[in-house]
């Protein structure tokens, strides 16, 4: 089981952060188109969701998954949102996404003055910290499954 | 939990407001931001010199000891790390890991901006110490973030 990448995006469509663990292919375009792209994607989908929804829309939109990996998606009220790429063995992980949000996002890009929100971010501490949680995370093996 | 955190958003914007204000973005203007926070801190540390203290203090020392402890845990929800002192006047206040900057860096990545998040600090010290009786000097300084030193000189009147 492993963590392939994660995208974090603003309300904009501004991608704050990516990093990436174990990615075995690119997508063969620049850095940038493959933002927008992502982004989006997740636009789309979600409204998508919530037209198409049969019933009341609870949640939205969560994940999606295909023959080789599974990406999983969570919103902030405040239009962040965290993207993560994991494998198929790997179940609902909204609490992280959450945690990534609220304990690093938050404590250390929101409350650090010289962090310009809306921006590319550039805090050390913040993707250092960003790392080691995910490599803490018990559905993260360093041998790519 | 939520009043820490609003004196640290205040205390940022402050510190970005008179940063963005002054017409001059050189070292002259850098300084008179720093001037500014120094005496908003001066003033604030005035009126917290009136309300914090419980007893009187029998000797400088106390006063000091009283900063350390007091002052930092009513404004930093902890206690300083560390206080030397060369028996002359000189004290050497030592935090190893001051909240204004625990979320910016872990190292020395925003070393240079530091000094701008101390000197509210600084002039609340000072104005602590002025209520208190004492005339001071007050500076600061960072090595590695978030780790920092104020350096108080007691003035003899």
């Amino acid at each position: 089981m492993t963590v392939h990448n994660l995208y974090l995006f603003d309300r904009n469509g501004v991608c704050l952060h990516y990093s990436e663990w174990h990615r075995k292919k690119q997508a063969g375009i620049p850095k940038e188109e493959e933002y927008k792209l992502m982004y989006g994607m997740l636009f789309s989908i979600r409204s998508f969701v919530s037209k198409m929804s049969p019933l009341d829309m609870k949640d939205g939109f969560l994940a999606f998954q295909t023959s080789r990996y599974k990406l999983h998606y969570y919103e902030t009220p405040t239009g962040i949102k965290v993207v993560m790429n994991t494998d198929l063995g790997v179940g609902p992980i909204r609490d992280v996404l959450h945690h990534i949000y609220s304990a690093l996002y938050v404590e250390l890009v929101v409350k650090n003055p010289l962090c310009p929100l809306g921006q590319t971010v550039q805090s050390e501490l913040f993707r250092c910290r960003l790392d080691s949680y995910v490599r803490s995370l018990p559905f993260f093996s360093a041998r790519a499954g | 939990m939520a009043d820490v955190v609003l004196f640290e958003f205040l205390h940022a914007e402050m510190v970005a407001e008179l940063g963005a204000r002054d017409p001059d973005p050189g070292p002259g203007g850098q300084k008179r931001s720093l001037s500014v926070l120094e005496g908003t801190g001066f003033r604030v540390g005035q009126a917290l010199g009136e309300r914090l203290p419980r007893e009187t203090f029998r000797e400088e020392l106390d006063v000091l000891k009283f900063l350390c402890r007091d002052l930092w845990v009513a404004v930093f929800q902890k206690q300083m790390d560390g206080l030397c002192t060369n028996h002359q006047g000189t004290y050497v206040l030592q935090d190893n890991s001051f909240p204004l900057l625990i979320p910016m860096a872990l190292g020395l990545q925003y070393l240079e901006d530091a000094p701008k998040f101390l000197a509210f600090t600084c002039g609340l010290l000072r104005g602590t110490l002025r209520t208190l009786g004492f005339q001071s000097l007050v500076t600061s300084s960072v090595a590695t973030l978030p780790a920092c030193k104020f350096q108080v000189e007691i003035r003899k009147s």
